[in-house]
């Protein structure tokens, strides 16, 4: 009697687990069989008047049936909170493609990013940053670097004259002579910055430029040291093998000097309209420091040489991005500028 | 400096290269070349021709002319313009299809109704000289030669930059010794000195000062005829670029584009007395120069006179009064040796460059002026039949002693090379150049430097070294790695440290920008800035960059007007100088600014809360405090900031007037000021074991009331206690009075060593409110 009860019991409330067509629907159902005072909860407080024999049985029916019907419900309940969840989740869609708020980084100029670059790699290889005044005094400037004044050298950099009777440095060399005297010998410095030229300003004549600076003291510096670290530098700066090549120039503060030629990178040495059919692009002028020049430093000649150079940044810049008018650098037109 | 390949060949006999093979040898070893060009190659085409007959042409200032033009061309008729055309001249044809000087294409074609095939030229249309009055007349030659002497050439163009230092490569004769030193061929000597004559002098020179005169030589001739030089002489200088005038003048031009030599002749007639002084200007002294211009000397310049007045403005013009002319008979022929410094000086004191000036000044060899004369002797006779010397050769000179000979050590020479090289190729090179060697010990050279390399460029072994290295080639040196110590370099950390500031600034969205350091004094006016203050180009460039900026401000400012025709919203900065006066001669101050600046339409507040982040961000913990604005500050927002004891910027929107289109919000960085703080120092505060407690508090505030003073005062209030006071929210209106607002605060509080009871938490609260109280501030609920 009990028995057909307890399966006819079974057999509704799975029908009503199974079908619950809601989360509310199962509750209900696990309510009415499954809860502290649900339908099987009654049949266990019956099961006291059975014999023994039948109240094992039985009571092994119950467990049975109490272990499907669990079984039932969590699944059925399990799969209504998968569902629910997949439901709120896709409420959440979002329109990635929307833009993102906030300010874009802004940029560093190339001529910055350039020098940066030079710095860390001369860092690398044992070479202090320096830095010089902008306005320099005529000695530093000239005299220093063994350009007496009457020196026709004077007329190849047209200078601006401060009324204060100062200048405004026409190149990074009179660092040379304020690197050697704050730090004597032995030395490697290279020191970038602005310069200034009386020029008239066109596409490619600036009055205001960067250079970099750099010089070499030690005992018994060769022009095949120099050479090694020139090829080194274009190495890094062009990130492929240069060809390199030195012919005689002419700067007052080194003896020997020179001009340091790159084969042309766009025509490999074929003769192109950038290299003007030469095959050569002048690059840097360099040499090995005059004496005069490191006794302006207090460096004593019989002691210590070295090599210096000087290599045009603003030229660099130009080259690397084949930017065609020099006067875009100091432009600020943001539409220039943000391209870096 | 233009360099004729034929007259370097003359020089070097048996030269083999070619003119650009020669340019390239010349710009690996010696000096730069800019190009080289063609220099009337129409020669090549161009004959003489015999005018047989001219008939005039009716209704026109043109006749036609049949001439003889030789073998290959036979009998032409042509029409020409000039006026000594006539029968019998022998003169140049140019042949159709040939393009002659200044791009004129000649071919066959009816002129005047005429047929002509080909041209007569004159001396401007063959480019040998600038005659365009009519056409060449020769002697000498028959129909179908060449034009005698006057080949094509070609003209190598050297920079004059990369001659500063070598006097004698300012002639062709210094350049040809380069030349057969790197060929390996003979250079040939044009001056033959046994013509010098000898015997008394007929003039006398009496020098006043040998340091600016070295030396005067001189020689006279009499039974002068001046006139055209030959057209072969003319060529020679018309493709070196110099400007055929007259026999005599252009002898002294030929030479000093020969052998580096200014020479100057004058008319003896003119001249006063027979002595030559050479003495400085009287103060105010007046000197008419050949060119037609008056100059006022002083006692810096250097005058050729005679017993009247200055008759040459020493190594930089002739006068006036003494110059060549078509009756000149008699000259004094000069050829002298003057200080560099000296013309220099006068040359650019005078704003006077000649050809003269730019040699002297590059300190010429006084040995030279003997020779130069000698080879003037030739030429002379040549192109001025019947010319005779009177009296032998004036020359006055201070006996110099020789420069002694540099010790070039073989072994330092290879350690400064950084190749091996034998003692016998480093003599070769050297005696190719006309150094004298000598070998007092083994692996030592005593050397001596020739003269016309002695006066500047030649004087310690360093140079010798460069001798040595360009005419073996640099090209021959290994580049090799210097064996030196590791270490590391100094660190600048200012740089370092300015970098880290534009990095910074450059990730909240500025733009960097580079600006001039010049600003006009109408830019400095605009900004209040007083123009007197600031560092006064001497020579500027224009009257727009005559002032060194004492602030980035100008800049940014033409930065944001000129960006905002592009653009309504955007971030830029610089990181620049700005330079200030310092009396007492020292050298300007000049300081680190970092300036960066937000554009934008609509009310501008949010910019200015914009700077302030980025002020936040390169200053952690920065305060801002409005303050009095400056004159270019718009009014009510302008505010400095303080960090840590100092007052490194001020934050600001610029005045409405200066920016119309829209508004720029500013922040004005010292970062010199920055840089002295140093890093801020770092501190580790073990974190609180025990909770801590918030609560709110809204106070009432007038609308102008700060933010931020409530805010330190709820924090003094708080005590020791107090962990944070944060703003929430600001609320205006009802209940409100209208000239009210409410500004709310969170309020953190612990304690490090026990949790805060509720009585610890009310007291604090109510200290705060009774301060807030005493202060005059209500509480809201």
């Amino acid at each position: 009697m009990l028995d057909s009860t307890l399966s006819e019991l079974e057999a509704r409330a799975v029908s009503l687990i199974d079908g619950a067509p809601d989360a509310d629907a199962l509750e209900n159902a696990r309510v009415e069989f499954l809860g502290r005072k649900g339908s099987l909860a009654n049949i266990g407080k019956d099961m006291g008047k059975l014999s023994p024999e039948d109240r094992a049985r039985v009571g092994r029916l119950l467990n049975s049936v109490k272990q499907n019907l669990e079984s039932r419900y969590e699944s059925r309940k399990a799969a209504f909170e998968r569902a629910a969840l997949d439901s709120r989740l896709a409420a959440e869609w979002v329109d990635l493609t929307l833009p993102a708020p906030g300010t874009r980084p802004g940029s560093l100029h190339p001529l910055t990013q350039i020098q940066r670059e030079l710095e860390e790699l001369f860092t690398s290889l044992g070479f202090a940053v320096v830095d010089g005044p902008e306005v320099e005094t005529e000695w530093y400037n000239f005299d220093a670097l063994n350009i007496p004044p009457t020196h026709p050298a004077r007329d190849a950099q047209d200078t601006f004259w401060l009324a204060d009777g100062h200048l405004l440095r026409t190149h990074t060399s009179p660092v040379q002579v304020r690197a050697m005297e704050k730090f004597g010998a032995p030395l490697r410095i290279i020191a970038p910055g602005r310069v200034f030229r009386n020029e008239e300003v066109d596409a490619s004549h600036e009055h205001t430029f960067y250079q970099l600076e750099g010089m070499m003291i030690d005992r018994d510096v060769s022009v095949a040291h120099m050479l090694y670290f020139m090829k080194s530098l274009l190495t890094a700066i062009f990130k492929r093998d240069v060809t390199v090549r030195l012919r005689p120039g002419f700067f007052p503060f080194v003896e020997p000097g020179f001009e340091l030629d790159i084969q042309c990178l766009l025509c490999g040495g074929s003769g192109c309209p950038v290299c003007k059919q030469s095959g050569w692009v002048e690059l840097l002028p360099c040499g090995l420091v005059h004496p005069n020049v490191l006794r302006s430093g207090g460096i004593n000649p019989d002691d210590w040489n070295g090599f210096a150079f000087g290599l045009g940044l603003t030229r660099l810049v130009m080259m690397r991005y084949a930017i065609d008018d020099i006067r875009h650098l100091a432009g600020g037109d943001l539409r220039f500028l943000q391209q870096f | 400096m233009k360099f004729s390949y034929n007259w370097i060949r003359e020089l070097v006999p048996g030269l083999e290269a070619g003119p650009k093979g020669l340019m390239k040898l010349i710009t690996m070893k010696t000096a730069e070349c800019e190009g080289v060009e063609e220099f009337a190659p129409w020669l090549k085409a161009v004959c003489v021709a015999e005018v047989l007959s001219v008939e005039p042409i009716e209704g026109s200032h043109n006749v036609k002319a049949v001439v003889n033009a030789g073998p290959e061309f036979g009998t032409r008729s042509v029409v020409c313009g000039a006026p000594n055309c006539r029968p019998g001249i022998f003169t140049a044809y140019v042949p159709p299809g040939v393009t002659v000087s200044g791009g004129k294409h000649v071919r066959t074609a009816k002129i005047a109704g005429i047929e002509s095939e080909g041209m007569l030229a004159s001396g401007d249309e063959l480019g040998i000289n600038r005659d365009h009055e009519g056409i060449v007349e020769l002697s000498g030659v028959k129909p179908g030669d060449a034009i005698p002497g006057c080949p094509p050439d070609s003209v190598i163009e050297v920079d004059n930059k990369s001659l500063t230092h070598r006097p004698d490569l300012w002639g062709h004769h210094g350049m040809a010794r380069e030349v057969a030193a790197i060929t390996q061929h003979k250079l040939a000597e044009p001056a033959d000195l046994s013509l010098i004559p000898s015997g008394a002098p007929a003039w006398k020179v009496d020098i006043r000062d040998f340091d600016l005169c070295p030396r005067y030589s001189a020689l006279v001739f009499e039974n002068v005829t001046v006139g055209p030089s030959p057209l072969w002489l003319q060529e020679r200088l018309s493709a070196v670029g110099l400007n055929p005038i007259s026999n005599v003048v252009d002898v002294t031009n030929y030479i000093m584009a020969e052998l580096a030599q200014p020479m100057h002749a004058f008319d003896a007639e003119w001249l006063h007395g027979n002595t030559i002084i050479v003495r400085r200007a009287a103060e105010g002294e007046p000197f008419n120069a050949l060119n037609d211009e008056s100059y006022t000397l002083n006692p810096s310049n250097l005058v050729i006179a005679d017993e009247r007045g200055p008759v040459a403005l020493a190594g930089v013009i002739g006068g006036a009064g003494s110059a060549i002319n078509d009756k000149t008979t008699r000259i004094v022929l000069e050829s002298a040796n003057f200080q560099a410094a000296n013309i220099r000086k006068t040359s650019s004191a005078l704003k006077l460059r000649t050809d003269a000036s730019m040699r002297f000044e590059k300190a010429q060899d006084p040995v030279n002026t003997v020779r130069a004369l000698a080879r003037a002797v030739a030429l002379l006779k040549e192109v001025c039949p019947g010319i005779r010397l009177v009296g032998g050769l004036v020359d006055s000179y201070q006996p110099a002693p020789a420069p002694a000979p540099i010790e070039l050590p073989m072994e330092w020479l290879v350690r400064k090379l950084g190749r091996p090289i034998e003692a016998s190729e480093v003599r070769g090179i050297l005696e190719s150049l006309d150094f004298q060697v000598d070998e007092p010990r083994p692996g030592v050279f005593s050397v001596g430097v020739p003269s016309w390399r002695a006066t500047k460029d030649i004087t310690i072994k360093d140079d010798l070294l460069e001798e040595v290295g360009r005419m073996v080639g640099y090209g021959t040196v290994p580049p090799q790695a210097p064996l030196q110590p590791v270490k590391q370099p100094w660190i600048n950390e200012e740089r370092l440290f300015h970098h880290s500031m534009r990095e910074l600034t450059a990730a909240q969205g500025f733009t960097e920008t580079c600006n001039y350091s010049f600003i006009s004094e109408e830019m400095a006016r605009r900004f209040g800035f007083d123009p007197a203050a600031h560092i006064r180009v001497a020579n500027p460039i224009s009257i727009e960059q005559s002032l060194m900026r004492m602030s980035l401000l100008p800049g940014i400012h033409k930065n944001i007007l000129e960006n905002a025709r592009f653009s309504s919203d955007f971030r830029l900065f610089e990181i620049g100088n700005e330079i200030h006066p310092r009396s007492g001669g020292e050298l300007p101050r000049e300081v680190p600014h970092l300036m960066a600046s937000v554009y934008s339409k609509g009310d501008g507040k949010s910019a200015l809360f914009e700077l302030k982040r980025l002020a936040e961000c390169l200053m952690p913990g920065c305060t801002v405090n409005p303050g009095e604005a400056l004159q270019y500050e718009h009014p009510a927002r302008s505010a400095t900031i303080s960090w840590r004891g100092a007052i490194p910027g001020r934050i600001f929107e610029l005045h409405p007037s200066l920016v119309e289109t829209g508004r720029a919000a500013v922040l004005d960085l010292n970062l010199g000021t920055l840089f002295q703080l140093g890093p801020q120092p770092k501190k580790y505060t073990p974190l609180r074991r025990y909770p801590s407690s918030e609560f709110d508090l809204s106070v009432i505030a007038g609308l102008r009331d700060l933010c931020g003073s409530i805010q330190e005062l709820i924090r003094s209030a708080a005590g020791p206690s107090c962990d944070r006071v944060a703003f929430l929210y600001g609320y205006q209106g009802k209940p409100l009075a209208d000239d009210q607002q409410s500004l709310s605060f969170r309020v953190t509080v612990s304690a490090p060593d026990h949790t805060l009871s509720n009585e610890e938490v009310t007291a604090i609260r109510n200290a705060i409110i009774a301060k807030l109280r005493d202060s005059g501030y209500d509480l809201r609920g």
